[in-house]
């Protein structure tokens, strides 16, 4: 746990961005990209495009990052919400034309391997901004500060808010069993 | 399952992106360009700082110095600094010009002498005084005053030409010499010039009286007569001024040095900028301010708002 916290502290002096080009980021936090846009999506097909989108963009970004600002992942991340967020209100829009001439189909969607299927249904049934809490802090084991930061949100705020998300999950367990 | 069970279950979860996925990130991640060395702000203060001391440094080193002391004279003929007196003290013997024997010669002397205080000056034109009597001479004139702390005397002294080289001697250690300025004429070709129009006149005149009186010849002996008689007299009087030499002796005190307190030090141009930085930084308060309030203002309004609406979208 405190090696994948150590990856989210800013670099002193910009030597670890120095030392890392875009391909080595790419390729080191992929996973940590794409868990955390399936889950804050919850669309396994959504993900993977919004995840190569969310390479794309950091791409162009790239010379904008600031490793004194944070790291790599939280970056990557931040990059990523935005352009689920993207998604989300394009998906609304889209949602409420499709809803008018026919229901959306439910989506048989897995979260992780080695989750219960209670859990895994439990997870489905909370909202977009609680699964997005859970990844970050629980998933990517990103700590308060990072989290927050990602959320734009005061890491109290995000402590508040994970809390909330599993005591929804722990309910729906008991409910569930 | 408690809430422990369920963040350790959930923790547990692994999820990996397909390969499909990874190949597409690969491929966009194979177009990133080499990373260009970036200015930070960090290395850009490595250079800045140092350029801008270097700058600083220079405007304020090679700055043309403004304070300018100005002297205040005070009936001084002559300003040399006190260290060059010695030197000058050295030079003095040398400038004593000897009298040649047979010659008649004119010699005027100036000397300006330093001393310290008010009351050396009084003493200074008694010993002066003293001095030229001593010698023979005497004082053609004396001039002192005193304004406060300074005091100044100028005397005009006539001493024998055959002491004057003493007489320069014992006046120079009445103070420190700031000046010396000592010139002979010789007059002997104008005295012998003067002797050979006398002998010519007399020639003259012997012959005219060793003619018939007439009044003509009267009127011409008494021309001859009183011309030969001023020549004389001028001859005596030209004699009777190279016996003695006039040295004009100056007495005072230090120079008062006032020097004028320019405003302007070698800060002043930091000042002034500070002042002018000042100014405008009032004036960028008075606009800025409710300029900078307003788009505080308008910027909490549009966060409070996006949050809202990111919040609807994530149900929250």
């Amino acid at each position: 746990m405190s090696d994948t916290r150590d990856r989210d502290k800013p670099s002193t002096g910009g030597v670890q961005h120095e030392e890392m080009t875009f391909q080595q980021a790419a390729e080191a936090h992929l996973d940590d990209v794409y868990g955390y846009l399936s889950w804050f999506t919850s669309d396994r097909f959504a993900a993977e495009d919004l995840t190569a989108v969310t390479f794309e963009r950091a791409l162009r970004l790239w010379h904008r990052f600031d490793p004194d600002r944070g790291s790599v992942r939280t970056w990557l991340c931040q990059v990523a919400r935005t352009v689920a967020l993207d998604h989300f209100r394009s998906e609304r829009r889209r949602v409420r034309r499709e809803e008018l001439a026919a229901p959306p189909e439910a989506i048989d969607f897995r979260f992780a391997e080695g989750l219960s299927p209670d859990l895994e249904s439990a997870l489905a049934r909370l909202t977009p901004g609680e699964r997005e809490v859970v990844a970050l802090r629980i998933l990517l084991d990103l700590d308060a500060g990072a989290a927050a930061r990602i959320l734009g949100i005061s890491p109290t705020n995000c402590t508040t808010r994970l809390n909330r998300a599993l005591k929804k999950l722990e309910e729906a367990l008991h409910v569930a069993a | 399952m408690s809430q422990r069970d369920l963040v350790a279950e959930l923790r547990a979860a692994h999820v990996e992106a397909p390969p499909e996925v990874r190949e597409r990130v690969r491929l966009i991640a194979a177009d990133a360009p080499a990373p260009p060395r970036r200015i930070t702000w960090r290395r850009a203060l490595v250079v800045v700082v140092p350029v801008a001391a270097a700058i600083a440094a220079t405007i304020v080193f090679t700055r043309p110095a403004k304070q300018h002391p100005s002297v205040l004279e005070l009936n001084t003929p002559a300003t040399i600094a006190p260290n060059v007196g010695a030197s000058i003290d050295r030079a003095a013997k040398a400038l004593t010009v000897p009298s040649p024997k047979g010659r008649v010669q004119t010699y005027d002397a100036t000397l300006s002498l330093r001393v310290e205080h008010s009351r050396d000056v009084s003493d200074g034109v008694k010993q002066a005084l003293r001095i030229t009597t001593s010698l023979g001479g005497f004082s053609q004139s004396v001039h002192a005053e005193t304004h406060g702390s300074s005091a100044v005397a100028d005397l005009k002294l006539r001493i024998p030409r055959s002491r004057v080289q003493e007489a320069m001697a014992k006046l120079s250690q009445l103070g420190t010499i700031t000046d010396e300025n000592v010139s002979t004429v010789d007059q002997t070709a104008l005295l012998n010039n003067t002797d050979r129009e006398i002998a010519r006149l007399q020639k003259q005149l012997a012959i005219l009286r060793t003619e018939p009186q007439s009044p003509d010849s009267d009127r011409k002996i008494a021309a001859l007569v009183k011309r030969i008689e001023t020549l004389q007299r001028g001859e005596a009087t030209t004699r009777r001024n190279a016996h003695f030499a006039t040295v004009n002796l100056h007495l005072g005190t230090p120079l008062v040095t006032v020097v004028q307190k320019h405003k302007h030090g070698p800060l002043h141009g930091v000042g002034v900028a500070l002042t002018w930085l000042g100014i405008g930084a009032v004036y960028a308060l008075a606009i800025g301010t409710p300029v900078a309030v307003l788009l505080v203002l308008t910027w909490l309004g549009v966060r409070v708002v996006r949050r809202r609406r990111e919040n609807a979208l994530l149900e929250l």
